[in-house]
């Protein structure tokens, strides 16, 4: 069994199983529950080109979300435009806003920028919520933004049940990590990464890391922007606090982290592994135990940095290769 | 997690003769000076952690919060007056701060022991900081809470004219002296220089047989033990809930980053110009607006002059 | 026109003068060395050449260029390659990873970049470990990776900040020969470093620094005879006529 055969088995079978899985999941509450799983891993990928392969820890990613949500819903209330152009717009706009906090900020290392990003995050969502309305367009502050469920289609992303979203959302999370395996191997990777383990070396090898990681910014705002108008398009209703919170950027950031940033596996292993966690004790303890799940989030992510710093990835990773060395023997590569 | 937009009183005021938008102002300005010395006494903990730790603890609003549990269970049980409840309050803290170290913190220390900024302990300091204000929602529920019939609530003095909120002036009158305190402990006492040496130089103390896992223990002990007298300060006038940490965890982090990390005045002086900023702002425009002016100065400052007004340039 | 060359460079630290009024000159195809006892400034020196930070006075020209003020990964694509005393591998990656972040100075494609990587790993014998992670590495590979690494960029001049220390005899003797390699191979090499042998065996030119000045500069037997590089290394009392 040759040795990529091994590494694209498994992908190949989740890839089929992802694909078929409405057809046995009939339950709409369970299609939802994939939906948001999907939307998390996406997140967390995206997040993961800043916060994994440049090695700064970014804390506010939930604006980016936030800016993508309220683009393309108030583009298509306001102005009919459909939410797959507000989508692209929504993305521009956190491209832009993410390179305006990158600029400055990656010069600093470590928790200044963590701080940093948590400032900007806040500071969004603060005036976001104390403005009606931003020139001509309708923000509505805290009372948030409806989309009504009129007229159903692609063009107006709008769909009556669960089905098109969740393959939607997993054709964006299959092209996200797509595009993440081909930015590691890239140059564009090797300099993040090599600007997040050793800058000084880096740069002395030819590595601009501030604008490699200014790169890498302005490519996961505007995915993450992405994230956000499939949101308002699922959900259909968004405010301040449930598209922009802190809780949303901590909740990314932890899940990456629990899974393994840096690698590709990671995030997604992480979403898989602790959203399930968030919606089961969401559904049996939210009302007697609220925030429970938070609370193991946190020990969970305590736990794992005490002793798998680089996430749960990497014990997975170890265990799956040594059973299919156990199954099938050494592989003929080296 | 709520933003906090405070649990200042308001209410219909008396004004003498003495009239003019001058004596507002300077009201509003001393009033924000007395809370933002509060505010300062909450950064004199984490200040003083990072000092002697060079680590940024995410955690120390929840720190706060549960200094400000623990003042208001130790006044509603004991009937205590706010500050006589510090006998408890301390203690408590400080030893909730030493194992925290000691037990959580520490081990992450010893794996990443030539990292000179881990992440990794921003990272779990993160986690500390959702467990904790998690768990208190969990134990404590979700309401607003406040010591209604304390002695201090509400009490006003006349001063010139103007009326200032005497439980902040208290607040004022204790980070001033938990401010002296400190200096002194770090200045004059060996335990104090003993801390300083470590944070200096981790490896030239340990040679001179300072335990350097002992002394990281203490610093948090005393840094939360501060956090601890800011919640006492704060429980006579301020709304306790779950997440009243976060508002304040951000704050801190402004006060350092504006006063300089690790500098004991710094902190206090950046509080005081946080606390007229808001006190000032508040009379021209809503509270959560002020609350993005504070996030915009910290983003200036943080641009503009990383090292703050006191400290010392730390190479990020 | 000589590919390096320093004039009146000066760097100071707060109120600290680290290095004064320092000029030196590299002709293509040279190797220079730079020695002097501990904290003479030798680093400071090639911080300053390298853009880690600015000299405080003075001027630096590179190939002609004045390249005072410019950035470490500009001056990298110009041709000016460097080591670190303190060597920095990407510890969580291969060894041919760490040499292609190397080669992709000079090209955008990965296959081109692993190629060049690879072919620098022959050159210098560390071919077979190219599969290692860098941070398993003996501290001898490290310096020899310290040194791929730089090398995959292509420089023109390589600067190597003490890639002997801690290694071996054998192992330095190895060392002399890799770089002696290099210059044959059309590099000209600025070479800070402590054990003398190697210096003396290596260069063709030897400055000395003592106390952020230089004091001495000629050929290594030149330099190993004057008074003053005595007394600045073993102190006043050997300084005898």
């Amino acid at each position: 069994m040759g040795r990529n055969t091994i590494r694209i088995a498994p992908l190949l079978l989740a890839g089929v199983i992802a694909l078929g899985l409405p057809l046995a999941v009939r339950s709409a509450t369970y299609l939802h529950i994939l939906v948001l799983l999907y939307l998390y891993a996406y997140l967390t990928t995206s997040w993961n080109l800043v916060g994994g392969f440049a090695g700064v820890l970014p804390l506010g990613h939930a604006a980016f979300v936030g800016i993508g949500a309220y683009t393309s819903t108030v583009l298509s209330l306001q102005y009919g435009i459909s939410p797959w152009i507000g989508m692209i717009i929504g993305g521009i706009l956190a491209t832009i806003v993410g390179v305006i906090i990158g600029l400055p900020t990656f010069k600093m290392r470590g928790a200044y920028f963590a701080l940093a990003t948590i400032a900007f995050a806040e500071g969004i969502r603060v005036m976001v919520e104390n403005i009606d309305n931003l020139g001509p367009f309708r923000l509505n502050g805290p009372r948030g933004l409806q989309i009504p469920p009129l007229k159903t289609g692609f063009l107006n992303f709008m769909f009556a049940t669960k089905e098109p979203y969740y393959y939607i959302i997993l054709f964006m999370l299959a092209g996200v990590l797509l595009l993440t395996y081909a930015i590691s191997r890239s140059k564009l990777g090797h300099y993040l990464v090599a600007g997040g383990e050793e800058p000084e070396a880096a740069m002395a090898l030819g590595v601009n890391v501030a604008r490699a990681k200014l790169i890498a910014m302005a490519i996961s705002s505007f995915l993450t922007a992405f994230a956000g108008t499939f949101w308002a398009q699922f959900t259909l209703f968004i405010h301040p606090k449930s598209v922009m919170s802190l809780d949303i950027s901590f909740e990314i950031a932890f899940i990456a982290l629990i899974g393994g940033r840096g690698s590709i596996a990671g995030p997604v292993l992480g979403a898989l592994l602790l959203r399930p966690v968030s919606d089961l004790s969401r559904i049996y303890f939210g009302a007697k135990l609220p925030g429970l799940h938070l609370i193991i989030f946190g020990v969970v992510l305590i736990l794992v940095m005490l002793y798998q710093p680089r996430g749960l990835q990497e014990p997975l990773t170890r265990a799956y290769r040594s059973i299919t060395k156990k199954l099938f023997g050494h592989t003929e590569a080296a | 997690m709520m933003p906090v937009t405070g649990g200042l009183p308001t209410g219909v005021r008396q004004r003498p003769q003495l009239e003019g938008w001058m004596l507002f102002i300077l009201e509003d300005t001393i009033n924000g000076i007395l809370m933002g010395s509060i505010y300062g006494l909450a950064a004199l903990g984490l200040t003083v952690i990072f000092g002697v730790l060079k680590v940024i603890n995410f955690a120390h609003g929840s720190l706060l919060m549960v200094g400000m549990y623990v003042a208001y269970w130790a006044v509603i049980l004991t009937g205590l007056h706010p500050y006589l409840a510090l006998v408890i309050v301390v203690p408590v803290m400080f030893l909730f701060g030493y194992f925290l170290q000691d037990i959580i913190i520490k081990p992450i220390f010893k794996a990443e022991k030539d990292v000179r900024e881990p992440i990794t302990v921003i990272i779990v300091t993160t986690g500390v900081w959702y467990i904790l204000d998690n768990l208190s929602l969990l134990v404590f529920g979700p309401q607003y809470r406040n010591i209604q019939d304390n002695p201090l609530r509400g009490k006003m003095l006349e001063v010139v004219g103007m009326l200032l909120s005497v439980p902040k002036l208290w607040g004022f009158f204790a980070a001033l002296l938990t401010a002296v305190a400190i200096y002194w402990f770090f200045q004059k006492t060996r335990t104090g220089r003993a801390i300083r040496a470590t944070s200096l130089d981790r490896e030239a103390a340990s040679l001179q047989g300072i335990n350097q896992y002992k002394v990281y223990n203490l610093a948090v002990g005393i840094g939360t033990a501060v956090a601890g007298i800011a919640g006492v300060s704060l429980v006579p006038f301020y709304n306790i809930f779950p997440s009243v940490g976060v508002l304040f965890d951000i704050k801190c982090f402004i006060i350092v980053v504006l006063g300089g990390l690790g500098s004991i005045g710094g902190a206090l002086l950046g509080g005081m110009i946080i606390g007229v900023v808001e006190s000032v702002g508040a009379q021209f425009m809503a509270a959560t607006w002020t609350e993005a002016i504070v996030y915009g100065l910290f983003l200036v400052f943080l641009f503009l002059k990383p090292s703050g007004l006191f400290g010392v340039k730390y190479e990020w | 026109m000589r590919i390096l060359e320093l004039k009146g460079v000066n760097k100071s630290f707060g109120g600290l003068k680290a290095v004064e009024n320092f000029s030196l000159g590299m002709e293509e195809g040279e190797i220079l060395g730079l020695i002097g006892p501990n904290g003479a400034g030798k680093s400071t020196v090639f911080n300053c050449i390298a853009g880690v930070y600015p000299p405080t006075g003075g001027e630096i020209y590179f190939k002609g260029e004045n390249i005072t003020r410019q950035k470490p990964w500009d001056l990298c694509r110009k041709g000016l390659a460097r080591t670190f005393q303190i060597v920095k591998p990407f510890s969580s990656r291969t060894v041919l990873y760490n040499v292609t972040v190397g080669a992709f100075a000079t090209t955008d494609k990965r296959a081109e970049a692993e190629r060049r990587a690879l072919e620098v790993l022959r050159h210098l014998h560390i071919d077979d470990i190219k599969d290692v992670r860098a941070g398993n590495l003996t501290i001898a590979h490290r310096k020899r990776l310290e040194i791929a690494r730089a090398l995959a960029t292509q420089p023109k001049l390589l600067l190597l900040d003490e890639v002997m220390a801690g290694l071996r005899p054998t192992e330095v003797d190895e060392m002399v020969k890799i770089i002696k390699e290099l210059r044959e191979n059309g590099a000209t090499i600025f070479v800070i470093e402590h054990i003398m042998r190697a210096i003396m065996a290596l260069s063709d030119r030897v400055a000395v620094l003592h106390f952020g000045v230089k004091i001495a500069e000629g050929t290594p037997k030149e330099v190993a005879s004057d008074e003053r590089v005595i007394k600045a290394y073993l102190g006043e009392e050997y300084g005898a006529a």
